[in-house]
């Protein structure tokens, strides 16, 4: 293969758009060429440049995508001919309920005690306008007794809706994010809280919600999440062990790859073993390239022993 | 970004059953589930629109249209393909045409002027900031200026490749489907716009 054609393929290499013996015989060359390989260092520094320029919408400018959507949507609804179930939808969707207002930005706003959860865990409910006007208490039948005058008892489940408001830095309001983190119900919730604990990853605390988050919460965007928020501390011993275990027992495969970038990235002798055992049971080409180079820099065996 | 993450993790619910189940609550009226599914994909189709047409006022009108469309015609969503292949083929074709009018109409509208001269305006949203060092701020600006100088010369097709590719991470396969391509011509694109993007970039880094 010549260097221009090597060059051309250059960008597909990176973007791991090459299949495995197509990356083999540009690792092979760049064994042997010097003048390839810097071009693809230079082809690194533009992925990186590149990279650091990526523009992320500020978090208030989503809560206000949000909250136009909402209105939009209820204008929608509110027009004749639209359809009876949606109606019924916006009957059982409170208006008022803060779940476009979620917490975003340095300032979050957090709601709590839906019944210990969220109104859509609930089969049914309701808003009585008529005995409760205030927006923020859902009520749900919980029984009916009929009696034999036609009257009938309603025996209702009401929750009252709170709101507090600060600083991701406070504790108190890290602390309602942390268990936001761990909400089994909603994993969007899940995702937003992660994303702003990133920030104050710093804090012990933070980064052992975050480590658990990581290992644990069923949602692979939750994990990418959390993981964010510990990349920097990934030369840590316990956050490097906590890596490792990830890299080997995730199921997801776009997880893994990040691992394990991170975990190449560090070029830890004390990773040889972590990279050994994922060859033996890994089925990702990409992952399995990228430990078998990982290996290879380290001049260790790719075999466990 | 692994292309299965962005699929299914990043943007989205932890599985595809998980989603199928929102989609179909959705159809049914279940705004609740509705917006599970918004919240899922916001973040990310609003930095699509972002990147695509440099104007947080544009990008903010093309989240609320995207997902009116969505909420009107989800549906007749018969999951032919995933739902973020379709949500993102209605984001694209909006950005699309959005650029082609703007080219049509040759306005200057993703730039704003500062006290530090006319900046890109997106980029003083959201600028990552490099502290203390002087030299680093004025080279990381130059980069960023000459970045966005390229993305706003590429065609809008190719612009829409790169984005998809480089950050949102998605495999030239799934950018065809979402584009209504081949693999290939998704591929030439990319290629035309590292080209370029090697070419602005060369001597900065």
């Amino acid at each position: 293969m010549t260097c221009d054609r090597i060059r051309e393929q250059l960008p597909l290499f990176l973007y791991g758009e090459l299949t495995f013996d197509e990356e083999e015989r540009l690792e092979g060359h760049f064994n042997e060429c010097a003048a390839c390989r810097q071009a693809l260092e230079r082809e690194k520094a533009i992925h990186a440049a590149v990279d650091s320029h990526s523009t992320e919408p500020p978090p208030a400018l989503v809560v206000e995508c949000r909250s136009r959507l909402r209105d939009r949507i209820a204008a929608e609804t509110a027009r004749p001919g639209w359809s009876w179930s949606r109606r019924l939808g916006q009957l059982l969707w409170p208006a008022a309920g803060a779940a476009w207002m979620r917490p975003a930005g340095a300032v979050a706003l957090i709601a709590i005690g839906f019944f210990g959860a969220r109104l859509s865990s609930v089969p049914v409910s309701l808003r009585l306008s008529e005995s409760t006007p205030d927006p923020l208490v859902a009520s749900r039948v919980r029984y009916l007794e009929p009696d034999r005058q036609g009257r009938i008892r309603i025996g209702l489940e009401e929750t009252r809706r709170r709101e507090v408001s600060g600083s991701v830095e406070e504790s108190r309001i890290r602390h309602l994010l942390m268990a936001a983190a761990r909400d089994p119900n909603d994993p969007g919730l899940r995702v937003e809280s992660v994303d702003l604990l990133r920030s104050e990853s710093a804090t012990a605390e933070v980064r052992r919600a975050l480590l658990q988050a990581l290992q644990s919460d069923p949602n692979a965007g939750v994990r990418l999440k959390a993981l964010e928020g510990i990349r920097r501390f990934a030369g840590q011993p316990e956050v490097r062990s906590a890596l490792a275990q990830v890299l080997l027992s995730d199921d997801n495969p776009g997880v893994r790859t990040q691992v394990v970038e991170l975990l190449v990235e560090q070029n830890s002798r004390e990773m040889a073993g972590t990279f050994q055992e994922l060859l033996r049971k890994e089925d990702n080409d990409y992952i399995r390239f990228r430990s078998q180079r990982a290996l290879q820099a380290m001049k260790a065996s790719l075999d466990t022993f | 970004m692994d292309p299965q993450a962005t699929a299914a993790g990043v943007l989205g619910p932890a599985s595809v059953l998980d989603e199928a189940a929102l989609i179909r609550a959705a159809q049914k009226g279940d705004q609740d589930a509705f917006e599970r599914l918004v919240q899922a994909y916001d973040r990310n189709v609003l930095r699509l629109a972002m990147n695509l047409v440099r104007s947080p006022e544009d990008a903010s009108d093309i989240y609320q249209e995207a997902f009116l469309r969505v909420f009107r015609n989800l549906g007749n969503f018969r999951f032919d393909c995933s739902f973020h292949t379709w949500l993102y083929r209605i984001v694209t074709n909006l950005c699309l045409d959005h650029l082609r009018k703007r080219k049509v109409r040759k306005e200057e509208a993703s730039t704003v002027e500062t006290a530090e001269g006319e900046r890109d305006r997106t980029a003083i949203l959201t600028e990552p900031g490099i502290e203390g060092n002087p030299e680093r701020q004025l080279l990381s600006r130059q980069t960023g200026s000459r970045i966005r100088q390229v993305l706003e010369e590429l065609t809008p097709r190719e612009r829409t490749v790169f984005e998809l590719r480089h950050y949102q991470g998605l495999r030239l396969r799934a950018i065809g489907e979402v584009l209504g391509t081949s693999e290939e011509a998704a591929k030439n694109c990319l290629f035309r716009a590292t080209q370029k993007m090697r070419a602005a970039l060369g001597d900065l880094v």
